[in-house]
């Protein structure tokens, strides 16, 4: 059987994969264009929608709808406190310190969530009917769409944000010119800290979409978090565009992968790309604010 | 050693308050097992009912007297689901003389680690997790399982496979030691009855978090072949996700798990993807479905019952291996003669014949160091979220 026959079917897969992707390398990149700092407390973000949202169902029986809700504003407050408690007292420190204090953070998160919520994993039902729906040859899970839908959607939101409103204009300044945003009176710590909250909760939101298809535990966030970092990297470090880009290529790649070799190799396959697409475009797809270019 | 103190203390202060005559501690030393499990990383829960069954369990051996008036010690030792600190919990074991045998981890490549330390140093290791096929082959001297092995779990598997009547079988086995030797056993006897066994080409991780994509490609097989079931020869998470994958991708086909799907959460987690996956799994699973004169039946009611009573839950298949692990200790060391040793400690365990616990009847002997046989598992069926037995008379 030729592997062609397989791409429709896989490709929809990779598209679902590539969104999840794509809102974790976005949490990355929010943050980092607020202050160049790599978050790698965003993969626990995503644990922890998906955690709390199951606790707050299943554990203290709330209504999904509110269990989700609740379980976006606590990740975001999470979010928050850990600008507060983990960035804001390092301000002064480089850069490098500042990515430490991060995975510190990270480790406490999951840590955390083992204490409260348990290790065993935990799913959670999804939002409308489990039939698969077949469009021709291809077959979706309409959970999938909910994942594609939040996803847009967030882009759209995140879009407006960033270009239409005040704030978002003041978020974009101090991450195009930290200097003239600090003379035009934009508090960059506040921007920071909005930053997180913002990354948090779209952190929380890809968990809690995804934790139907997959499930979650309190180890699922790194991997998770690599590979929405990686997807921000791939795409263009530091570049909304960049982030979505990447995050569809990888899921895309990844899942693509499995048509012409053996699907054990499926993580090779997909780091293998990353170096090659990053050996002849170091500065990602789309090229990186970031990396000067005048190195290369 | 702040927590071997602290639990050493406790164990006495409990021993004293509960043992009647209480001169027995005075007078006779206790005989110490050393613990070393994964308290902490993801087995945590896991290993927190493993200790609840195995505390509770010792207690009451030790209320009836312990062995002669030697009660018995549990010295706990935290792994952290760490290969180093397994390794070096097992060493400090084996350093203390008075430490008569070691249980546990978990872990297959941890446990492969104290399997031979425990042979270096000529200490009893009891594994309480399914055993790693790789290391059987070298026959080790001291190290004995509790819980089903590879070979009885797949002629499990076969007998069911005959008992639904499929002809035919795809096999998509996990990249790890354990599931490559579940699919291949289950191949060589299921051949022998009869049954076409395909074992896939693609494997999976059991940390791969979406297997659509080998689903994908082992679809076309399963409608070409005309498959009749899909065994999804894994662990009980991913096993949860396989399920649901495969639903997801409309094959309609019924699914064969491995005996790791027998967790209360399993089904939780694979919801109505998993309604209606067979396998086949210890007893404890179904503790209130066993035949009447299943001669395990009363253990394993009454262990349920005082797990229940004590710990507010039921047993389940760890907790079912941690009752069968202390009571074949005591077992063998009711049966050591003379002072006990490290040494006539495994002559005597090697010795144990029809002991009867919760997994079922044991019987060691320096040729099987597995313990169980394939009538000490029942078929089991998801429906509505819970295990339920099914029963095939020809096959029981």
């Amino acid at each position: 059987m030729s592997p062609w026959t397989h791409i429709p079917q896989l490709l929809s897969t990779g598209i679902t994969l590539g969104a999840i992707y794509a809102l974790v390398g976005l949490g990355f990149v929010t943050i980092a264009r607020a202050s160049q700092i790599i978050n790698f407390t965003q993969g626990e973000f995503v644990m922890l929608g998906g955690v709390i949202t199951f606790f707050l169902h299943k554990g203290v029986n709330l209504p999904y709808p509110l269990a989700v809700l609740i379980a976006i504003l606590s990740v975001v407050i999470i979010g928050f406190l850990i600008q507060l408690l983990v960035i804001y007292p390092l301000r002064k420190a480089s850069l490098p310190i500042l990515l430490i204090a991060t995975l510190g953070a990270s480790i406490f998160l999951s840590n955390t969530s083992a204490l409260f919520f348990g290790t065993l994993p935990k799913s959670l039902p999804p939002f409308s009917s489990r039939e698969p729906l077949q469009i021709g040859e291809v077959l979706i899970s309409p959970q999938s769409l909910w994942v594609l839908g939040a996803t847009f959607l967030l882009l759209i939101i995140l879009y407006f944000l960033s270009h239409r409103t005040l704030l978002g204009k003041a978020m974009e300044a101090s991450s195009t010119d930290p200097l003239g945003a600090d003379l035009s009176g934009i508090s960059r710590n506040l921007m920071l800290f909005l930053a997180f909250g913002v990354s948090a909760g779209m952190g929380a939101i890809a968990g809690i979409f995804v934790t139907p298809i997959l499930y979650t535990s309190y180890n699922s966030g790194t991997l998770l978090g690599l590979k929405g970092f990686v997807a921000a990297v791939l795409g263009g470090w530091g570049k909304n565009s960049g982030a979505i880009l990447g995050g569809f290529a990888f899921g895309i790649i990844e899942s693509l992968s499995v048509a012409f070799i053996p699907s054990g190799y499926k993580d090779a396959v997909a780091f293998v790309i990353l170096l090659l697409i990053l050996y002849f475009r170091p500065k990602g797809i789309l090229g990186s604010p970031f990396i000067d270019s005048r190195r290369w | 050693m702040k927590k071997i103190l602290l639990t050493s203390l406790l164990t006495l202060a409990l021993t004293l308050i509960i043992c009647v005559p209480p001169a027995y501690v005075a007078e006779k030393s206790p005989y110490k097992i050393g613990v070393n499990l994964e308290f902490t990383g993801p087995w945590a829960e896991v290993t927190k009912t493993v200790k609840n069954a195995m505390v509770m369990e010792v207690e009451r051996i030790n209320a009836m007297g312990g062995i002669d008036g030697h009660p018995i010690d549990l010295i706990f030792e935290d792994n952290g689901f760490d290969l180093g600190r397994a390794a070096a919990n097992m060493t400090k074991f084996t350093r203390n003389k008075e430490i008569i045998a070691v249980v546990g981890p978990f872990e297959d490549n941890l446990q492969a680690t104290t399997r031979a330390i425990a042979e270096r140093e000529k200490v009893t290791n009891i594994i309480v997790c399914p055993s790693n096929p790789m290391v059987r082959a070298l026959k080790q001297k001291w190290a004995f399982n509790v819980a089903q092995s590879d070979i009885i779990v797949s002629q499990k598997l076969v007998d069911l496979s005959l008992a639904r009547n499929y002809k035919k079988v795809l096999v998509f086995p996990a990249a790890i030691p354990l599931a490559k030797s579940l699919a291949e056993y289950y191949k060589n006897f299921g051949e022998e009855k009869g049954i076409k066994v395909i074992i896939s080409q693609e494997t999976h991780k059991p940390t791969d978090i979406d297997m659509t994509p080998h689903l994908t490609k082992l679809k076309p097989i399963i409608e070409k072949e005309k498959v009749n079931a899909f065994y999804a020869c894994t662990t009980g998470p991913t096993g949860a996700i396989l399920c649901k994958n495969i639903r997801a991708l409309g094959i309609k086909i019924p699914i064969l798990g491995t005996h790791a799907f027998g967790f209360g959460f399993v089904p939780a987690l694979g919801g109505e993807a998993m309604e209606g996956v067979e396998f086949g799994a210890g007893k404890p699973v179904v503790p209130d479905q066993l035949d009447q004169d299943d001669p395990v039946r009363p253990v394993i009611t009454e262990f349920d019952k005082r797990m229940k009573a004590r710990y507010g839950m039921g047993l389940d298949q760890l907790a079912g291996h941690a009752h069968d692990t202390i009571w074949l200790i005591y077992d063998a060391l009711k049966r050591c003669k003379g002072k006990v040793t490290r040494a006539s400690f495994r002559d005597a365990l090697e010795n144990t014949k029809g002991l009867l616990n919760c997994h079922g009847i044991y019987n060691y002997s320096p040729t099987d160091h597995d313990g169980l046989s394939k009538k000490d598992m029942v078929f089991i069926r998801i429906e509505g979220g819970k295990f339920k037995r099914v029963r095939f008379p020809s096959f029981e």
